[in-house]
């Protein structure tokens, strides 16, 4: 653990000068914010994994067992990624940055805690992460509804998601890789238009029309596909998550998780 | 059933290949191709039911004429929206074509489908071309809210829809269709099991639509540029009455007591409907209107679950996707002149354009129910199977009857006798085109008449 923590660290410092790049007062302000709230889970996973290894005797990355522990080291996880109840930093931060910079922090910056999350999966308490889940997939939906600036948008956007990986997690969490993969391809792909267009509103997204019309169309497609609608890929994992939570008989999640994409698919349609 | 899927496909490189003067020309004439090589569908040889079978497609005497009717719509869409798309840019054209086309493979593949998840996935992919087309080129600034409206109210309908097939998958272990027609009847009782039951049907009866839930129809129609009309008119409407005559057979012991309150709504909803016609100012919101009120009348007919209710329901479907087309054209021969849709400022066309006159004329008295069109072959069937089910329901089946011979009249009144007022008469002569169109929708309607086995060979 003392490992993954020294990697997590390093991972913050190296990416807060790249934050930092603008020298606008909201680039500053996102820098702070996002070195706070970091700084504070990988000092939570640092507790976690030592209390652990005082009652259990074992620094073991999977073996992590003590109840208390396990809670303590899923939500630093949680708080690191962003999802809710903890994710109040991450529209904010996201605005604060210029695209490419917002691309890296929704894409790479996940892989690493998303990758001590899976290591830690089996331990780790059913109700929790079902709470996560289901509070993230709606917070994303709601919260994005009044959105007009885009990356606060995809911010909301991003939260939802997560809040899909983490709900299959204690039940395959092969489903969880897979939606991460796909989850970064799409957001890859629409930071990237967005870059090309250098749109930052939805306003400006409007009049993109007839500057690029094979970018606007890609863009569309890659919003649907964002917000789940077969046949695009984007329904795969969705739908998959959703047999394997109907395998488990838990009907009633299935569907609050499939309205929730109902409401994100509101804020992408516009 | 390849050889109907491949040609579709591969009108999208002809329209993007062809110089630009031929692009409508030849997307007509491979499009009439293909819906006449689909009428081979119509021979059923199989003692089963079910031929034409690839691994995950079939065709039967249930999907068959719908299928039919799909193809055959597609060159009449494209022929329809000739006039109002010429003045954009070619290759704007060129993908209006290409989502009609993409719009007509996903359908062929939902009617055809075997596995009830990839006839889910189907459903909803025909959303997304007919949203693009209706917010894209339909004709007022209304056209973002109704194509929100379109697709909010149908998805959230759907979603339950996916998550009661998965469920069924976990239980049954297959969604075949062919195989579960086959299946014991399931013991359900309890009430997580009623909420499974509403949760399958929620969206085809959002989709038909039900009286209360169909909000999204006339918004949707009246923004929809004309193609978009025809097909939703024609054959969306129909996907919604298929997946419930498909999925009813899994549903079976809990439907007598849970169907109540949707075959009153059903109904009821034939007498509103009908009389918000009879007041209607705008011709494609009556025309709309008119759609829920035929779709109400075959929502009971499938809720009740007996055969003629079934052949009743298969047999208004078709008749009603030609004939409510057909209206929609005429509608847009209109609004091409006028560009308003407004009922009153069309009075009086037989004086200019008579041979117009004539296909309002049998338009309408298709719309009516006039024997011996199929029109009333469904309509009776389903309301003498309606009445054997249990008599008060004559009250509203005659009542709706009635009204709809009254909106249909009164749109037939409205847009040909009288008075014509002068500013109609510099109006255009009605183009071949239109003519054409109009003939091709009404034809098979009388056809048809002759030869009725080809729609109900489900239950016969």
């Amino acid at each position: 653990w003392i490992l993954a923590w020294m990697g997590l660290e390093i991972n913050t410092m190296a990416i807060i000068p790249l934050m930092a790049q603008q020298h606008h007062p909201r680039a500053t302000e996102a820098t702070t914010k996002y070195f706070l709230t970091q700084a504070t889970a990988a000092a939570m996973i640092l507790f976690a994994s030592t209390m652990n290894a005082w009652t259990m005797g074992d620094w073991n990355i999977n073996q992590i067992s003590h109840p208390l522990a396990t809670t303590t080291v899923t939500l630093a996880l949680a708080l690191k990624i962003g999802l809710a109840p903890m994710h109040f930093w991450l529209p904010e931060v996201l605005q604060g940055l210029n695209l490419t910079t917002g691309l890296v922090l929704s894409t790479w910056q996940k892989l690493a805690p998303f990758a001590l999350i899976l290591q830690i999966s089996q331990n780790t308490n059913p109700a929790l992460l079902t709470t996560l889940g289901v509070m993230s997939a709606l917070v994303g939906g709601w919260g994005g509804l009044n959105q007009t600036q885009l990356r606060k948008l995809l911010a909301y956007s991003s939260i939802a998601h997560l809040g899909w990986m983490i709900i299959i997690l204690q039940f395959m969490p092969a489903l969880t890789l897979l939606n991460l993969t796909i989850y970064i391809t799409m957001t890859s792909t629409m930071f990237l238009s967005l870059k090309i267009m250098t749109s930052t509103k939805i306003n400006s997204l409007a009049l993109a029309w007839p500057k690029t019309p094979t970018l606007t169309t890609l863009i569309m497609l890659s919003l649907l596909s964002l917000g789940g609608l077969p046949p695009l890929t984007g329904f795969m994992p969705k739908w998959l998550i959703l047999q394997e939570l109907a395998k488990q008989d838990l009907p009633i999640t299935a569907t609050i998780m499939a309205m929730s994409a109902l409401l994100s698919l509101f804020f992408y349609l516009r | 059933m390849l050889k109907i899927l491949i040609p579709t496909l591969m009108l999208i490189p002809t329209t993007w290949l062809t110089p630009k003067s031929w692009v409508w020309t030849t997307t007509t004439a491979q499009s009439l191709a293909i819906a006449l090589l689909s009428l081979t569908w119509l021979k059923w040889t199989s003692e089963t039911g079910w031929s034409t079978s690839g691994p995950y497609m079939a065709t039967d005497p249930l999907s068959t004429p719908l299928l039919v009717l799909t193809c055959w719509l597609l060159p009449l869409m494209i022929l329809a929206s000739q006039n109002h798309i010429s003045p954009e840019p070619i290759n704007r054209q060129r993908s209006y074509i290409t989502l009609l086309i993409l719009l007509q493979t996903f359908l062929i593949m939902a009617f055809g489908a075997t596995e009830i998840i990839m006839f889910y996935i189907m459903f909803e992919a025909t959303l997304i071309p007919t949203l693009i087309i209706i917010t894209r080129w339909g004709n007022q600034t209304e056209r973002l809210n109704a194509g929100t409206y379109f697709l909010f109210y149908t998805l959230a309908g759907s979603l339950p829809l996916l998550v009661a097939l998965l469920m069924t998958q976990k239980d049954m272990g297959t969604l075949s269709m062919l195989i579960i027609q086959h299946t014991k009847p399931t013991n359900l009782l309890s009430w997580g099991d009623k909420i499974w039951w509403v949760g399958c049907l929620l969206a085809f009866l959002v989709k038909m639509p039900l009286y209360g839930v169909h909000l999204w129809l006339p918004k949707a129609h009246v923004e929809a540029p004309i193609a978009g009309s025809m097909v939703l008119a024609a054959v969306l409407l129909k996907l919604g009455g298929y997946g419930m005559m498909r999925i009813t057979i899994m549903l079976d012991p809990l439907t007598k007591e849970l169907a109540y309150p949707f075959i009153i709504l059903a109904l009821w909803g034939i007498i509103m409907t009908g009389s918000i016609c009879l007041r209607q100012t705008d011709l494609k919101s009556l025309i709309a209107y008119s759609s829920v009120s035929h779709m109400g009348l075959v929502a009971g007919g499938i809720l009740i679950q007996t055969p003629w209710g079934f052949t009743g329901a298969i047999i208004l479907m078709i008749a009603h996707g030609l004939v409510s087309s057909a209206l929609f054209c005429l509608a847009n021969t209109n609004y091409e002149r006028t560009h308003s849709r407004t009922l009153l400022l069309t009075r009086g066309l037989q004086m200019i354009l008579p041979l117009m006159a004539t296909w309002w004329f049998i338009a309408n008295l298709a719309n009516l129910a006039l024997p011996p069109l199929p029109n009333l072959m469904g309509e009776l069937a389903i309301i003498t199977s309606l009445f054997s089910w249990s008599p008060w329901t004559i009250v509203s089946t005659g009542l709706g009857t009635l009204i709809t011979a009254g909106y249909s009249l009164y749109m037939f009144l409205m847009t040909q006798r009288g008075p014509t007022p002068l500013h109609t008469i510099s109006l255009h002569p009605s183009h071949t085109r239109e003519h054409l169109l109009m003939a091709m929708h009404l034809i098979p309607v009388l056809l048809l008449v002759l030869k009725p086995e080809l729609m109900w060979g489900v239950c016969h």
